[in-house]
């Protein structure tokens, strides 16, 4: 009788799988909140940003909740967001102006927030949200949306600061169509948080040396 | 593949369906605490050795010399990389990054002895299997994990040092080379050596 070579083998290959695949080390153990935000920044490399001298920026966030639009937002923290945009704008070269100069460029701020920890695909979230932009803040009323970018999908509940750079220049040429010519994201552990605005900005900007226009 | 499933199921008839391995004695256990060094492809994620792991294999001793076995392994190799900025042809993202790769074979292995006799007695072995592999990036709390199972084959070479004259058990030192493919995120394989200290003992 090989019972107990059987149940040997069995139970040897039955805890090997059990208790070395125990052994593993927790990637996410002791992952400080610095440690857990990425910054993503996306653009469109046939863009000449040069080209652009002048923006607006609304003086608002537009809030996202699981895809829904649950409204604008003008807090700290919003005011944070955009004075340091404003800041890193203007050195950048980008003058900024009111939207009935008719600027170049527009900015739009936004905080998306994902409490289902489903897989969540950006692209669709911009299909919703593009809805809720209201061209005629900036003097394109009836205008769409269009973003050419993906960020991939996550299965994870989190925030995320977005940043859209968007082209009013050339919305008419394009077909009435507004396009996202830059995106920055910051996603990840306090995102919200008024101490990390500049730590979060200056990143986006850091890594986006293209965006910069000439005098 | 094909080839791969015909050794596996021979080896799992020998151990199994040998009604006289008890009457024998043959049957013999080898535990073993594993150390990993990443090579070639798994050095792509992983520079950092892996002082994780185990191996340990069931071996049918069909004379003093020749033995056959089902084995197990495992080892996790970790390691994180301090924020940088990633760039790609549209955009850049910056990030922590931390990698973390387990691999679990299940081999059969055919293992010989070289000598009989003497205090030292070298090895030589091969096996080959399948492999479960857990892939996991993190680029900041976010991660996209994957498991894969590929085909691996080990080559391996040490030394028995018995524990007595008269007995099977012996302390081993040995050194295994993991060929094992991927294919996957850019890099074609996980392959890795492995530094061996353990023990082998008859189970009666």
């Amino acid at each position: 009788m090989n019972w107990n070579i059987k149940s040997t083998t069995l139970c040897f290959l039955a805890i090997g799988f059990l208790v070395l695949n125990g052994c593993k080390k927790d990637p996410l153990k002791n992952l400080s909140n610095d440690d857990s935000r990425i910054y993503i920044s996306n653009y469109d490399s046939t863009i000449n940003f040069a080209s652009y001298k002048t923006y607006s920026i609304a003086d608002s966030a537009l809030v996202m909740e699981d895809n829904h639009f649950l409204g604008r937002v003008h807090g700290n923290y919003e005011t944070a967001v955009i004075s340091q945009l404003k800041q890193l704008m203007q050195q950048r070269g980008y003058t900024l102006v009111d939207t009935s100069a008719k600027p170049d460029l527009a900015i739009n701020v936004s905080e998306v927030i994902n409490t289902q920890t489903t897989i969540f695909s950006y692209d669709d979230y911009w299909d919703s949200y593009g809805y809720y932009y209201d061209p005629g803040y900036y003097g394109y009323p009836g205008y769409g949306y269009y973003s050419p970018y993906s960020y991939g999908s996550y299965t994870v509940a989190s925030a995320a600061l977005e940043v859209d750079l968007l082209d009013l220049k050339n919305a008419t040429a394009d077909g009435n169509k507004i396009t996202a010519i830059w995106v920055g994201l910051a996603r990840g552990e306090d995102v919200f948080d008024t101490n990390n605005v500049s730590t979060e900005i200056s990143t986006l900007f850091a890594q986006s040396p293209y965006l910069k226009t000439s005098n | 593949m094909k080839s791969l499933s015909k050794f596996i199921i021979v080896i799992a008839v020998v151990l199994f369906a040998n009604n006289s391995l008890k009457a024998q004695n043959g049957l013999e256990m080898n535990v073993n605490y594993n150390v990993g060094l990443p090579t070639t492809g798994l050095k792509d994620y992983i520079t950092k050795p892996s002082f994780r792991g185990f191996t340990g294999s069931l071996d049918y001793a069909i004379n003093s010399q020749l033995r056959v076995g089902l084995g197990i392994g495992f080892n996790d190799y970790y390691q994180k990389y301090p924020r940088q900025v990633y760039n790609n042809n549209d955009g850049a993202i910056s990030a922590v990054i931390r990698n973390s790769i387990q691999q679990t074979p299940l081999t059969a292995h055919i293992n010989y002895t070289i000598t009989k006799t003497g205090f030292i007695r070298p090895y030589v072995g091969a096996g080959a299997g399948v492999n479960f592999i857990s892939f996991d990036q993190y680029l900041g709390e976010f991660d996209n994990p994957t498991t894969k199972t590929k085909a691996i084959a080990q080559g391996e070479a040490g030394v028995f040092i018995p524990l007595s004259r008269y007995s099977s058990t012996a302390v081993k030192i040995g050194g295994t080379y993991n060929f094992a493919p991927f294919n996957e995120f850019g890099t074609n394989n996980l392959n890795a050596w492995g530094i061996q200290a353990g023990i082998r003992f008859p189970l009666h």
